[in-house]
């Protein structure tokens, strides 16, 4: 089974193969196979870097995976959920990181909050309520100017347009309950 | 803490400089800005607020201190308070306690020395379930795991356990986690190591921003004011406040593809592939992800 996993705009695509018995419950040993794609942008045009296979101990423990590299003996702790269908939380001691699994191929690669362009669509970033809207349908806006605030958790939160442009649909009203994703406003 | 027989016992001070967009975040006691005649002043002035409304059980009175060490009234809040572990714990008396036997009509007991006095350095630390990588947005879901630090010198209170899901509809405090030692720096080595240690597996935390914090050399010589944080989080620009290592991201990496090989292996365990159905509702939630990464969120705000 093969992965494609884009973490701080690197992708990894990574082959996990059980090597012997293996069981979701308690875990087992796994061959896993890493190519690294160093652009960020996967092409088949261009064989991935590969990496010589990986033995690793992964056993289920109550906080997630304890993973063990046998070639080394280096033995981690990670718990990786999945937060959003493709994004996954991954915690690793001390540290926390965000990995996108098997995301489309995008020849953008990882862009910025400044390289917005074309059409943009501005969803909600997690279930809330819109307790403000700060613009209007045709109204000229700036890059991360306020368009909406939603309210969630006893938290308020302006989200800002991704690009310079027009306002050409306002998709919600005020009051309205919103659930992640769902689409507030869009800019063209 | 003042009772119904006329005695009103003011507290050694808690220091809560530390704030975002004026919401409190870290709370210590004692401050290190007080002398032990400054307390006395300020714990004087405090008592004689509670007798001139002749107020009864626990209650804080808030005062501002300036650069020349006067102090002014700002605010008396009538109700325990979020930060009052601090107290206890440089006191060692049991505020909660002493309210249940102010309420039954007990008389106060405690001598005022004592409960004047430090006898050790607290720190708190209030645990949210935010990403503070991300404008300190909410972050609620299941909390899948718990790993949370004991030993000397260490309280936690905590609102929850594995398997309880953070809801979107309050505050999104997970704990206030208490550290004590002799001294400020020996509290502060203690915090590092427990903060180090402390996991919330399923949701995004604020540790990583508490790690940073208290490492900062403003924190650890206590040069701050009530404008510091809001200044530096300012001029950080929204950076991260943990950076991974290349071996991180490898770590990372490997951890997502296992976990995602273990949810696929469960997944058919008990259904069928996902249908054609589901693979273009993933694909159009992962694209939705993408552009809500790029339209990264200003700034979140607890409302007050």
């Amino acid at each position: 089974m093969t992965f494609e996993v884009d973490i701080a705009g690197k992708t990894r695509q990574i082959t996990v193969e059980p090597d012997g018995a293996v069981s979701s419950a308690t875990g087992g040993v796994f061959r896993l196979r890493i190519g690294e794609m160093r652009s960020g942008v996967i092409s088949s045009s261009r064989a991935p870097e590969m990496t010589p296979d990986l033995i690793i101990s992964a056993r289920v423990t109550d906080l997630g995976l304890s993973l063990r590299y046998e070639s080394t003996g280096e033995v981690v702790d990670v718990a990786a959920i999945e937060r959003v269908a493709g994004e996954w939380l991954v915690q690793l001691p001390h540290i926390d990181v965000t990995a996108v699994v098997d995301r489309r191929r995008h020849e953008s690669g990882g862009a910025g909050a400044a390289a917005a362009t074309g059409v943009q669509r501005v969803t909600a970033p997690m279930p809330g309520r819109v307790v403000r809207i700060l613009v209007k349908a045709g109204d000229e806006v700036a890059v991360r100017q306020g368009l909406v605030v939603v309210e969630a958790m006893k938290m308020e939160n302006e989200l800002g347009s991704p690009k310079a442009g027009r306002v050409k649909e306002i998709a919600v009203a005020e009051g309205a309950s919103v659930e992640a994703g769902r689409l507030l406003v869009v800019i063209e | 803490l003042a009772d119904h027989h006329g005695t009103v016992l003011p507290f050694v001070e808690r220091e809560c400089s530390i704030q975002r967009r004026h919401q409190k975040v870290v709370e210590e006691s004692p401050s290190t800005a007080l002398t032990p005649e400054k307390r006395r002043e300020m714990a004087d002035c405090a008592a004689r607020v509670a007798r001139a409304v002749g107020y009864t059980n626990a209650g804080t009175i808030e005062f501002l201190l300036d650069e020349q060490g006067q102090f002014y009234f700002l605010e008396m809040n009538t109700r325990l308070q979020v930060e009052h572990p601090v107290t206890e714990q440089v006191t060692g008396l049991d505020l909660v306690q002493w309210q249940i036997r102010i309420a039954r009509g007990e008389r106060l007991t405690i001598p005022a020395e004592r409960a004047l006095t430090p006898r050790a350095h607290a720190i708190e630390c209030r645990i949210y379930a935010e990403d503070p990588d991300r404008g300190f947005m909410p972050s609620p879901g299941l909390v899948r795991a718990l790993a949370v630090p004991g030993g000397p010198g260490i309280r936690d209170d905590r609102g929850v356990a594995p398997g309880y899901e953070i809801p979107v509809f309050y505050d999104s405090m997970i704990s206030k986690l208490i550290v004590w030692g002799d001294t400020r720096a020996d509290a502060i080595t203690r915090l590092g190591r427990v903060l180090d240690e402390y996991r919330v597996i399923g949701v995004h935390t604020t540790l990583p921003f508490f790690r940073w914090l208290i490492r900062q050399p403003e924190f650890l010589e206590a040069r701050f004011d009530t404008t510091y944080l809001d200044r530096v989080l300012a001029d950080r620009h929204g950076q991260p406040f943990a950076q991974p290592t290349t071996t991180d991201e490898e770590h990372g990496a490997i951890a997502a593809a296992l976990s995602a090989w273990f949810l696929a292996h469960r997944a058919t365990a008990t259904a069928g592939g996902p249908s054609s159905e589901g693979k273009w509702r993933q694909a159009a939630l992962v694209e939705n992800l993408r552009s809500t990464l790029a339209a990264r969120p200003n700034d979140w705000r607890r409302r007050s």
